[in-house]
Parts: C-alpha cells; structure tokens; sequence
C-alpha cells in the first residue's frame, strides 16, 4: 500500500508516493539519496540512524516515512549553514571525536538534540544523553571531549573526562 | 633531518569534514543505474547437504532478476584467505551460512523471492564445540576433516621436560575464552557491475588486491580484468577481508545484466562476520625459587566455525606471547584448530594474541603471588629483555628475521617493555595502596599486565611517491585506510622527506587498477611496511630535486636541505629555492619513484611492538559487576607519526577489549546450532557509561629499523586488557578467574553465589 507523505529535510520540500511500511531511514537513504544518515542496527539502539524530527532525537530506523508526515526532518547534511560547520561538527574535527565514521553523523546529531534542549550539561549529562549512540573503534573518550568542547561549559580536566590527561606522546 | 617537522604533529585527519557533512562514500552508500538489490537465503540448519532448490515460484516474483543456487555457479574457492569457501555450496556447515541468493529490483521483491525458494536439505550431526568436532568418530565438516590445521601446530625452543625438571615450582591452569564479535559499525556491503567481460566491485574491504585475487580465482578471470575499489570504510577490525559476498554480487550481476549491491544487516554481520575464536588454552609454568622462569608450556584449542578463514594465523598468535613474552630457555606451544558448525570465525584484531596473553598473564601472577614476589617485580626480572631470548639464531644470517620469531639469539631493533613497566607504573602509582570505599559490597583492585606484538613488518608492501614539473606532489598506495588513519600518516610521512607540508601530499590509496599492490591493512603493519617503501621512494625523489636545486643554487647537494617546501644551503639559509621552482627545471613530466619491499623487517633484528597496562576495578559483590574505574596503558610503538591518532588507537582499543574482558559473548546454543544474541541488544558492547579514567603513555623509543622511528600500534594494545581487569578482579575479591568474559554471573558463581 502505497501513501503520499510530504516532508521538509533539511529546509527542502519533498512529496512523495512511498509504501506505507517505508522506513524513516530508507526513504531518507533510498528515496532521497541522502546517505549521511547511516543503518547500524535496525533496531534503535546503537544510534547511527539519530535524525532530528522537529528538533526531536529520533531513531529513524524504527520510525516510519509515513509517521512523520508533515515534519521538518534535520539530517548530518542539514547541519552546516552557508558553508560553515556546527559547532558540534567543528568540535569533532578540533579533537578527532571519530575514525572510521559511521556513527558520527549520529552522534553529531544526538549532541545538537542535547544542546537544543540543555545549552550547558554536565559532563555526567552528556554521557547519559549519548548513551545510546555506540561506536566501536574510537572508545568515547574523544567524542566526549568533542561535546564538551563544542558545549563550552569550561569542565576542567580534572573531573573524570580523564582522557587527555598526561596522553600526550612523550615525542 | 636531525628534526623532525611533521611526523611527530598531530595533523588533522584527512577524511574529517567528507564524513562529518554526510558527504564520504561508504560501499553501501553506492548506486548506480539500473542497480539491483541482492539478498542472501541463510540455512537453517547447522549442517546440511543441499539435496535440491526449487527457484519456480521464486523466478515468479514480479522484478526478481537473477536466482543463483549452489548447483548453477562455478565451484570455485574464494581463495587465497578462504581457500576452503565456495561462493555457494551444496554443504552448508553453520545456521546461516549461504544457500542461494536473489537479485530484484527492490528490497522487497528480492525479500518475496528468498521466501518462495523451496530447499530440500539433509541434515548431518553437528558440533558447536571443538572437543565434540574432534573426536574420532565425528562427522567432517570439510573433507580433509575437523582438524582445520593439519598435523597440529607444534613449535618452541629448548627442552621443557627439562625445563620443569629443573623448576621449584610448577603451576598449570586451563583458561576458557568465549566467541565475541568484532561487528564494526558499518555492516558490510559490496556492490559489482560488469562491462563486458570486465568486473568492477566496490567493497567493504580491508585490501583491494586480495579481493582482486579471491574474485578472479573464484570467478575463473583473469586478474586483470577485475578491479576492486575501496570506498571509505565503516571500522574492520581484522573483519572484511573476506570476498564470499562480493563472489555472489558479481554471480548474481553476472546473471541479471545489470548491477547488484548486497548489504549485511546487523544479525548478518554477527552471524556471517567473523568472530574472534572461543577456545580453551592449557598453560603450564615451571620456575625457581628466586623467580627466574624455567619453562612454559601452552596448548590451545580454538573453534574456527564453519570455515577457517584467518584461524591458522590466529592459532599461530595466540602462542607468541607464551614463547616470547617472558626470557626463558625452554618454551613449547602447540594449537589445534577445530572445524565446528559455528559461525565462522576469522582475523579479529590482534588475532589470537589476546586469548594467550590472557592465560599467560594470569598464570604467570599465581607463579608472582606463590613465590611472594609483586607482580611489577617479577615482570621487571622474567620480561624479554632488549638482547631477546636465550638458544642459538637458527635462521641464515641473510634472511628476514619473522616478527613472531620462535629461535633465541636474536636482538630486538628496539624493546621499549622495561620503560612501559617502570612509567606506567609510576603514572598508575602501583605501589600506593588501594582505598577501599567504605560500602562493604564494593570491593576494589589493581592488576597488570605485559604484553608483545608484531612490531610492523608484513607482507610485501609498495609505495609510488611523485612530484610534478608542476611541483604536484603524490603518494600512491594500495593500501585501505580502516579507520585507523593510514591516509593521513603516510603523507605526513612523505612530507617529513620531501620537506613540504602533510597537506602538499596528494594521495590515492584503495583501488586496485591505479595503485601498486598492497596487502591487507592488518597485522599493524601498515605504518611499518608501507612506511618503508615509501620512505625509501620519497628518500629518491628528494635525492633528485637536490640535484636540480644544486645546480639552480650552485652549492653541492651535500650542503642543501629542504623545509617548509623552500630548498636552502645549510650552512647560508637565504641562499633558497622554492621546491616549486626546483621541480619547473626537471626535463621530463616527473619523478616518479615506486618502490616495492619483498619482504619487510630486519636480517639482524627483531622488531617487535611492546605495552605493559595497570587497571584499578571496582567490584560489586551482590550484583557481580566490574567496574573499570582507572586505566593506564603504556606503549612502546616506536616514535609517533601522529599523537592524536595513535591517542585513537589505543583509547578505541582499550575500549573495544573491555567488552572481551567483561561483556561481550556471541552464543551459539548447543542443542540446535542456533547462535542466540547476533544484536547489539544482546551481545554488550561497552557504551559512553562504562570506559574507565584511561592515561595513555608512550615510550620514548625511536626504532632503528622502522620508517623514521615507528613500530606498529593499532592492535598491540589489545591483548594487555583482559588480563590487567581478570588481575585486579583478583586482587579485589580473592577469586583467579580463568574463563572471559568476566560477566557478573561469572563473579556471583565464583563467588559461590547461585
């Protein structure tokens, strides 16, 4: 059964005849080309597929194209204005929060979400928000320092973000 | 080059703004017209021969487009990594193995398709268990039997009948290691396209010139005429080397005329990825009285799955830190590799090495405790020293000595293990006593470990280094970047010789018609080997420029140097020329350098890779959870090429292994060969809330052999993990722990809970 949705990504207009059962994720990936937003589990829980569904964290995934009819979709793509990166994505590049990148549009887009609704969290806030978005090859620790970092909350590092602490090559 | 001027910076990451814009290409991100979705029917049974496959109804499906079956494509290995793999074959050996597959104009058709395949199958006896795949009157798995490495591996030096004859003291334990999943973010997809008789395969891939090989063995072509190409990679972690799927997307394109891309989804990727391989290794130690090692014996059973994959190199590995680790005259290991009906396990980083450094360095703390000595103490006295093991060098003076060496007398180019002790120490401060937190179910403790890796030299490597008349600077490589960064280092590499920028280097890496031929990113030996033949190729280039900058500047090329891309006199620096220049007076369109290192390494030394680690966990007594408060990891990986990158490394590493260490299990249920937990729900990857306070020391070595002082890094730190959490959850609770992953149930029982 096919169903006509209209949706805004990213500032963009779309309407499109898509079958009822499309997935967020897929019509964004297939129908849109916009392929930044990465399928990582299928399930919701890893985070890869987190899009902003008016201004929502949203597991596009588990959401249907069709659910969300009417809404203004915010993707990896939408983020940067005029050429010039987020913050969080200029904190990201600043202290190398990713490597191989799959799960970096992701994070990028679950740590606006946290920063729409909470300007100055803690670092034990921003942990608790991005619980659900897994990476398996940099470890958290610079993606923690890139959100602290891009929150500008000023946590010294002598709180338990630890990391960087003495981790500089002794070259 | 007495200075160096960009290795050593932590340069920006090449491929940064591609993927956090959304703009880098990953394989499944690829279209192309008229492009097919192929999907994949799994077996459901874990041992079956494939008596028939009805397609009727199947080929009814509106915008299926091509069904191939194990009966109607060609019975050709994927060789040379899965040597023992059929694209399609009519034995399906684990639940989920590879039936038949679909290609249809969309997910949905193809998915319609697989449903309406009717299979008739004849099931077999199965083993999820390697001791039950080798016993004698067992079914075989593959035709040469369940034995996947055939005699066993048998190896050591000296004489350990001897050696524990002579020891005061002798302690054996039996260490059980289970199954996890490497499962990198990005589940694996390849994409293939002919034209004509020539095939072009975009791919999750780890080493384009594998994959050519492995596709033209199994589709009978010609090398030349297929081309692999690696887009940006989604994490590999020893996974994705392999080329069945890209075999059945090239045979169903083949059939159907037009493109087709088949993606894994998160369950494929557990089941029909590759595991790092549950095993059981018997470690047995022999030492006096005054803590010097008198022998050490292991041998390891490993489960390789359904098919071998990397299992040999894995066996192999697990065994060099119990033949190397520790000086000693007498050492044996022996690994017997078993065939099962499990999900095929394969290369996951650092191989086999952190199985055996797990028994190794647990047993070798009750030798430490029992003989009264502090386990820093007895590293400090029994660690491979810098001059390396005792015995005679068996190998021929000129020969390339292997980095996972067997023979005594041979030095190492550089043993950073001592300073990693002896500073990460100090950094943990392993002679403070623990506090213990004043609520009574809340136990904490300290453990460490040691640890030896391959130090870099791999398989043959190539490098073209060129500068254009233009002053266009270029590296070429086959290698794939995996993530862990090999785009950026190795330019910034060439830019340390040629004295330029790392950003001056333009790069082209991955791609097997343009490239010169690499192996597979793994092993860490990429910085190392790559490194090599690179170096020696810019060392040429440059050599040349100086001698067009001698002529222009009129001084000898004795005296010039190059920085900042300006060629200057040393001794009179204004005297300059802008590289740019220089490069205008060459006659022809360009230097070009490529070098190609047969075999990488030393003749006279081992290079060898080294970490000592020291972990402080808290311990929940009623609940049985772990908790990794603070961390220290030590490496000597030679000198940094760049900190914030090798940072990457070690803190994902760490990270990666806490879930070896602590949660992750991918379980295959005896009863019906059902693996139970292919999902991130259930097989526990550590999140943002469980990584520990991690300080990251480097050695301060500059090894002699390695390309401008580097040794490898990415998996080294991997096998020090488990064995530094399993140490202090001893010293918490009192409780030798001998099977991984250390889960909660595992304590409580240990603990003689229920």
């Amino acid at each position: 059964m096919a169903q006509r949705i209209s949706l805004s990504v990213n500032g963009v207009s779309h309407e499109r005849e898509t079958p009822a059962r499309r997935l967020l994720v897929d019509f964004l990936r297939y129908d849109l080309g916009l392929t930044g937003t990465k399928e990582g589990c299928s399930v919701g829980v890893c985070g890869a597929c987190t899009v902003l569904v008016d201004g929502e964290m949203t597991a596009s995934c588990i959401t249907l194209a069709a659910a969300v009819d009417g809404s203004e979709i915010t993707t990896i793509e939408g983020l940067a204005q005029d050429g010039r990166l987020h913050p969080v994505q200029q904190a990201f590049i600043d202290y190398g929060g990713f490597q191989c990148g799959i799960c970096t549009p992701g994070q990028v887009m679950a740590a606006k979400a946290l920063l729409e609704v909470n300007p100055h969290p803690t670092e034990a806030e921003i942990r608790d928000w991005m619980m659900g978005n897994l990476c398996r090859c940099t470890g958290y620790y610079k993606i923690l320092e890139s959100v602290v970092k891009a929150v500008g909350a000023g946590l010294d590092s002598g709180s338990d973000s630890g990391s960087d602490s003495g981790a500089g090559a002794s070259q | 080059m007495t200075t160096l001027s960009v290795v050593g910076q932590s340069v920006t990451r090449r491929d940064l703004p591609e993927k956090l814009t959304g703009q880098a290409k990953y394989s499944a991100d690829l279209k192309l017209p008229g492009m097919l979705y192929g999907h994949i029917l799994r077996s459901p049974h874990p041992h079956a021969n494939i008596v028939s496959i009805d397609t009727g109804a199947a080929a009814q499906v509106p915008g299926v487009l091509a069904i191939i079956t194990p009966f109607d494509v060609p019975r050709r290995p994927v060789a040379p990594i899965a040597a023992d793999t059929l694209p399609l074959d009519t034995r399906v050996r684990f639940v989920g193995d590879e039936v038949a597959a679909v290609a249809a104009v969309d997910d949905d058709a193809a998915r319609r398709a697989l449903s309406l395949l009717r299979v008739e199958y004849e099931t077999l006896p199965f083993y999820t268990d390697a001791d039950a795949a080798l016993a004698p009157d067992a079914v075989p798995i593959h035709p040469g039997g369940n034995l996947a490495i055939n005699p066993p591996l048998s190896i050591g030096r000296g004489d350990v009948a001897q050696g524990f004859a002579e020891a005061d003291l002798v302690m054996e334990e039996t260490y059980q290691i289970a199954c996890h999943s490497a499962t990198p973010m990005e589940p694996r997809a390849a994409l293939a396209s002919w034209e004509g008789d020539n095939l072009t395969v975009w791919k999750s891939t780890r080493g384009v010139h594998v994959d050519q090989a492995a596709l033209a063995q199994a589709l009978d072509l010609p090398v030349n005429r297929v081309q692999i190409i690696g887009p940006f990679l989604g994490g590999g972690f020893g996974n994705k080397d392999e080329s069945r799927m890209a075999a059945i997307a090239a045979l169903l394109s083949q059939r159907a005329g037009q493109p087709v891309r088949i993606e894994f989804s998160r369950e494929d990727e557990f089941i029909a990825g590759r595991t790092r391989h549950a095993g059981r290794i018997h470690l047995k130690v022999g030492a006096k009285r005054d803590g010097t090692i008198t022998a050490i014996q292991g041998t390891s059973t490993l489960n390789t799955g359904a098919y071998a994959a990397s299992g040999a190199g894995v066996a192999r590995r697990a065994g060099q830190g119990i033949i190397y680790l520790y000086h000693c005259p007498n050492v044996r290991y022996e690994s017997y590799l078993a065939y099962t009906n499990c999900p095929s396990a394969g290369s996951y980083r650092a191989l086999g090495a952190p199985q055996g450094h797990f028994a190794l360095e647990t047993l070798m703390e009750r030798i430490a405790e029992e003989l009264g000595m502090d386990s820093l103490e007895f590293r400090l006295k029994n660690r491979v020293p810098p001059e390396g093991q005792p015995g005679p060098r068996l190998s021929p003076p000129e020969q390339i000595i292997d980095s996972q060496p067997i023979e005594g007398g041979i030095p190492f180019s550089s043993n950073g293990l001592e300073e990693c002790l002896t500073r990460g120490a100090a950094a943990f401060g392993w002679a403070t006593p623990l506090t213990q937190p004043a609520d009574p179910t809340k136990r904490r403790g300290k453990g460490m470990s040691m640890m030896i890796y391959r130090g870099g030299p791999g398989s043959t490597s190539a490098a073209t280094v060129s500068v254009a008349k233009s002053g266009r600077i270029s590296l070429r490589s086959g290698l794939m970047d995996v993530g862990e960064g090999a785009t950026t280092v190795l330019p910034q590499m060439t830019a340390e010789i040629l004295g330029v920028n790392d950003t001056d280097v333009e790069t082209v890496f991955g791609d097997s018609a343009t490239t010169p031929e690499a192996p597979i990113t793994a092993g860490s030996t990429a910085t190392f080997s790559t490194g090599s033949a690179l170096v020696r190729a810019a060392a040429e280039v440059r050599r040349q420029l100086l001698e067009l900058a001698a002529d222009g500047l009129e001084a000898p090329v004795m005296e010039l140097d190059i920085r900042d891309g300006q060629v200057f006199v040393q001794a009179d620096p204004e005297r300059s020329m802008a590289l740019t220049d220089v490069a205008a007076r060459m006659d022809g369109d360009a230097i070009t350098e490529e070098v190609t290192i047969e075999v990488p390494g030393s003749a006279d030394y081992i290079v060898n890779s080294f970490g000592a680690h020291f972990a402080e966990v808290e311990v929940d007594t009623d609940t049985g959870r772990v908790r990794v408060v603070r961390y220290v990891a030590a490496q000597d990986s030679g000198r940094i090429m760049n900190p914030r990158m090798a940072l990457n490394q070690v803190e994902g590493a760490i990270s990666q292994m806490l879930g070896f260490a602590l949660s992750e299990e991918l379980v295959t249920d005896g009863p019906t060969g059902v693996t139970l937990n292919g999902s991130y729900l259930e097989h526990k990857s550590p999140t943002i809330m469980d990584y520990p306070d991690l300080q990251v020391i480097f050695a301060d070595t500059v090894d002699p052999v390695g390309p401008l002082g580097a040794k490898g890094l990415g998996e080294v730190p991997c096998p020090g993990v488990a064995p530094a959490i399993a140490n202090a959850v001893y010293d918490a609770l009192g409780l030798r722990l001998t099977e991984l992953p250390i889960t909660p149930d595992r304590v409580i029982r240990g603990l003689g809970g229920a």
